[in-house]
């Protein structure tokens, strides 16, 4: 019962890491290793991919995607889940649309969104909470619920908001785009959080033993009630993010295909999904890799029927990577 | 149940020669060498006790019988031929086989299928049953083990899971059969069962190597001991060489004594009072009141009456009635945050499902219920370093890095961080089961001492234990249960070790009843 060292992460150095010398025991190295390896391959193979342009392009994908991975990885550190994060994100984009097209102010627009989204997620958390069923069980079941609604919101078709939240779409700030800076500080205070607050460690606790975390006068049930809202508000965040870079809401907007893409990141970081470990800078490297990954089989223009192959592929090595490394040998 | 081999150990067979040589091992974690040359036989035909404290080196020595680390130097025999490390397979083909503490069943299975485990007999996929069950019976029968073998394992008592598990190795062709404390947690008419299957084995000429805490019962079982600690074996005798005092003191290093010290009167106030409780078949009706400053003990065979009392008063779980107070305040039961704000703390005896977050650090461990308590809402490990030093200090909690996993001590040393965890939040009254579960000598003596400690500060403890030994050095009074029932109270400076235990198993021993507190006991 090793674990590895990490950033947020509670525990001593076990294993591999206690072979390397002192200035390779970096933590992520493998993960950043790897990031090194498809860049230096993608430049090398073509001029595209390190223009300013396109790694500007690859970072406003990733922006949206970090900020559901970074909700789910406070939540699984827990021991929870949350299947349907992308899902609310996908009903935001479709509500926060309809209300901007249908007039209302853009203020009104976010928060009436931040809200839903936050009640959406205090849901999850009272059925996972307060039954026994399985919080993988309860989140598929009201992920597909929400894509239903979604549609429903929409009418089934795309709906425009125009320019009314390009600012945040495609603005910046220095040169940096403003989704990325807004991603940027989600992530730093959630591992913040994870790291220096009671809050954060209780998600540990409770992860790693929830027996012992409620015997130790953690409220155990109203923390997981906090963290399913929090993954909720993140995703109302992500739905303000995505509307306002697509400037639209269509039918496909979220879902279960950018779910997959952020539990992924998580896995690929080094999330337990037991729970009892978890590091947000390990998700925000398994976020980027997986961003750099699909935009090099753009560029390359190898056909978009890969890019599900290379997430999975790239997936499953990094859990059999994960879990040989835990073991020590 | 008789002892067939008194008579094998009084006069040991010829001397044969070693299954397995150790020779000069050395394995080190990280700096630190858990093991510093370590040479030793393991002979056929004999029960080979391995002593020494939590931490001195047992378990990693086992490890590498076992094929989980590779020894960094030195060289392992097997059957004459020398190797310098094992892989777990190899280790198994050469007829090493480990009963770890922790059951290894398929719960849901049968007695047979569970026997029978990776090599179901059976052919074009299917299984055939008649001859898994035959073999299973077989298996069993040479062990003198008489069990159904169509019975469902999670129906089984403890140590009749254990012979299973033992069944199914030597089964697998297990020549030299590494029992990690088969008898901890086991009452003493069960700790004999298995302590007479132990000798089958030896008498059907496997090599035993046994795992244990229990001096005295090492010293009736064993025919050979050796004694580890830090890491270099300290003695290595034939059991008849050794009593009790050298075995200790070559364990420890020195002689521990565990006495009850002379204590204060407990003052007036009640500080834990327990009336008319009542929990379905396992308690029918119990009352217990503690003063502050006193320990009072509840005694039953393992798994009566007194293991159900943690989930109780800690508000795990609800009773089917009775009442609770802390202090003279009435406390509800089924809620652990009222019990926590009464002052009560409980120390549960399952350190690893109930105690510890193995995962978190040992820092983390020893602060959590107190920050909890104390509403903290930052943390910086160097802060919480800082204030779980003297904690660490007083429990004498030893690691090898400055701060691990606690998943990564020794049970022992998790022992004191449980005991850390809790006795250092202030507490009013105290609950603790089984409080020296699975520790050494060492350990034991200072665990009492803390307890000791805690009663002169005048804290009300109330102690849940099956070990009479434990009892009569901590208790000033003890309830005696059996079957979910209190039987009798005794003042402990009026009553013999010999009393207290025939109280607690009554006539049992006579006309063996079905136990109502254990049939279907989950835990």
């Amino acid at each position: 019962m090793t674990t590895t060292a990490t950033a947020a992460g509670p525990a001593a150095p076990a294993g591999l890491k206690e072979r390397l010398p002192g200035f390779l025991r970096i933590p992520h190295l493998g993960l950043v290793a790897v990031i090194a390896v498809v860049v230096v391959f993608a430049a090398s193979r073509t001029d595209k991919f390190l223009t300013v342009t396109n790694l500007l392009n690859v970072s406003r994908q990733v922006a949206v995607v970090s900020i559901i991975a970074g909700g789910l990885t406070l939540l699984m550190t827990a021991g929870g889940m949350d299947f349907s994060m992308a899902s609310i994100t996908g009903v935001g984009t479709a509500v926060a649309a309809q209300l901007i097209e249908g007039g209302s102010p853009v203020w009104q627009a976010v928060l009436a969104t931040l809200g839903l989204a936050t009640l959406l997620g205090l849901v999850n958390g009272v059925a996972v909470t307060f039954t026994n069923v399985a919080p993988f069980v309860v989140t598929l079941a009201t992920a597909t619920l929400l894509d239903g609604v979604k549609l429903l919101v929409l009418g089934g078709f795309s709906i425009s908001i125009g320019l009314s939240l390009s600012w945040l779409g495609n603005g910046a700030v220095l040169g940096v785009p403003t989704l990325v800076v807004v991603a940027a500080a989600v992530l730093i205070v959630i591992g913040i959080v994870m790291r220096h607050t009671v809050f954060g460690r209780d998600a540990f606790a409770i992860g790693g033993n929830e027996d012992v975390a409620r015997l130790s006068g953690v409220k155990v049930a109203r923390n997981k009630l906090v963290l399913y809202a929090v993954a909720g508000l993140l995703s109302g965040l992500a739905a303000i993010m995505l509307v306002s870079r697509l400037a639209a809401s269509s039918p496909e907007t979220g879902g279960l295909a950018l779910q997959l893409e952020a539990v992924a990141a998580v896995v690929i970081g080094g999330t337990s999904l037991a729970g009892g470990r978890g590091t947000v800078v390990g998700t925000a490297l398994g976020v980027v890799l997986l961003g750099i990954v699909g935009n090099v089989l753009n560029l390359l223009q190898i056909s978009s029927y890969y890019h599900l192959v290379a997430t999975g592929a790239v997936l499953l090595v990094a859990a059999v990577f994960n879990s040989l490394h835990k073991s020590g040998h | 149940m008789t002892a067939p081999l008194d008579n094998a150990v009084e006069a040991p067979l010829p001397v044969a020669p070693p299954v397995i040589r150790v020779r000069g091992v050395v394995k080190r974690f990280g700096g630190a060498a858990a093991l510093k040359g370590v040479s030793v036989d393991f002979r056929p035909g004999e029960i080979h006790a391995l002593m020494g404290m939590n931490g001195a080196g047992k378990s990693t020595l086992v490890q590498l019988l076992a094929g989980v680390h590779a020894p960094d130097a030195g060289t392992i025999e097997v059957g004459g031929a020398a190797h310098d490390h094992l892989t777990p397979r190899q280790a198994r083909r050469l007829g090493i086989a480990t009963v770890p503490q922790r059951r290894e069943l398929v719960l849901g299975l049968t007695v047979a299928e569970n026997v029978m485990l990776g090599a179901l007999p059976g052919r074009g996929g299917f299984v055939d049953r008649r001859a898994m069950r035959a073999t299973a019976r077989d298996a069993l029968r040479q062990l003198g083990i008489d069990l159904d073998v169509d019975r469902t394992v999670a129906d089984l008592t403890v140590p009749e899971q254990t012979m299973v598990e033992v069944a199914r190795e030597v089964n697998r062709g297990g020549d030299a059969l590494i029992l990690d404390e088969p008898t901890a947690c086991l009452g003493a008419e069960d700790a004999e069962q298995i302590r007479a299957l132990v000798r089958r084995l030896s008498a059907a000429g496997k090599a035993v190597i046994y795992i244990s805490h229990h001096i005295d019962e090492v010293l009736g079982l064993a025919d050979r001991l050796t004694v580890l600690r830090d890491g270099e074996v300290v003695a290595g005798a034939a059991a008849g060489e050794m009593d009790e005092r050298s075995l200790v003191r070559a364990m420890v290093g020195r002689e521990v004594v565990s006495v009850r010290p002379p204590r204060r009167a407990p003052r007036p106030e009640v500080g834990l009072a327990l009336t008319g409780l009542r929990d379905g078949r396992f308690i029918e009706h119990l009352d217990v009141e503690v003063r502050r400053g006193e320990i009072v003990a509840v005694l039953g065979p393992a798994g009566d009456a007194q293991s159900r009392l943690f989930d109780l008063v800690s508000g795990r779980r609800r009773p089917g009635g009775g009442a609770f107070a802390v202090d003279g305040r009435a406390v509800p039961f089924g809620r652990v945050g009222r019990s926590l704000g009464a002052g009560l703390r409980c120390v549960t005896g399952d350190r690893r499902t109930l105690g510890l977050v193995p995962e978190l650090s040992v820092d983390e461990n020893v602060m959590l219920a107190h920050d909890r308590l104390h509403r903290r809402r930052l943390h910086f490990p160097a802060a919480l370093a800082r204030r779980a030093a003297p904690l660490r200090e007083a429990y004498k909690v030893r690691a090898l890095q400055r701060n691990p996993a606690v998943g990564r001590l020794s049970g022992g040393n998790q022992q004191k961080v449980l005991l850390a965890k809790w006795l250092g939040t202030d507490p009013a009254a105290c609950f603790l089961e089984e409080p020296t579960n699975g520790v050494d000598v060492a350990a034991m003596a200072e665990i009492h001492a803390l307890i000791d400690a805690l009663a002169d500060r005048g804290v009300a403890v109330l102690l849940a234990s099956s070990s009479a030994e434990e009892v009569m050095r901590l208790a000033a009074s003890v309830l005696a249960v059996r079957g979910g029932r209190a039987v009798a109270g005794f003042d402990v400076d009026a009553v013999t070790r010999e009393e207290l235990i025939a109280a607690v198993l009554g006539g049992a021993l006579r006309e063996p009843q079905p136990r109502p507190a254990l049939q279907g006991d989950p835990t």
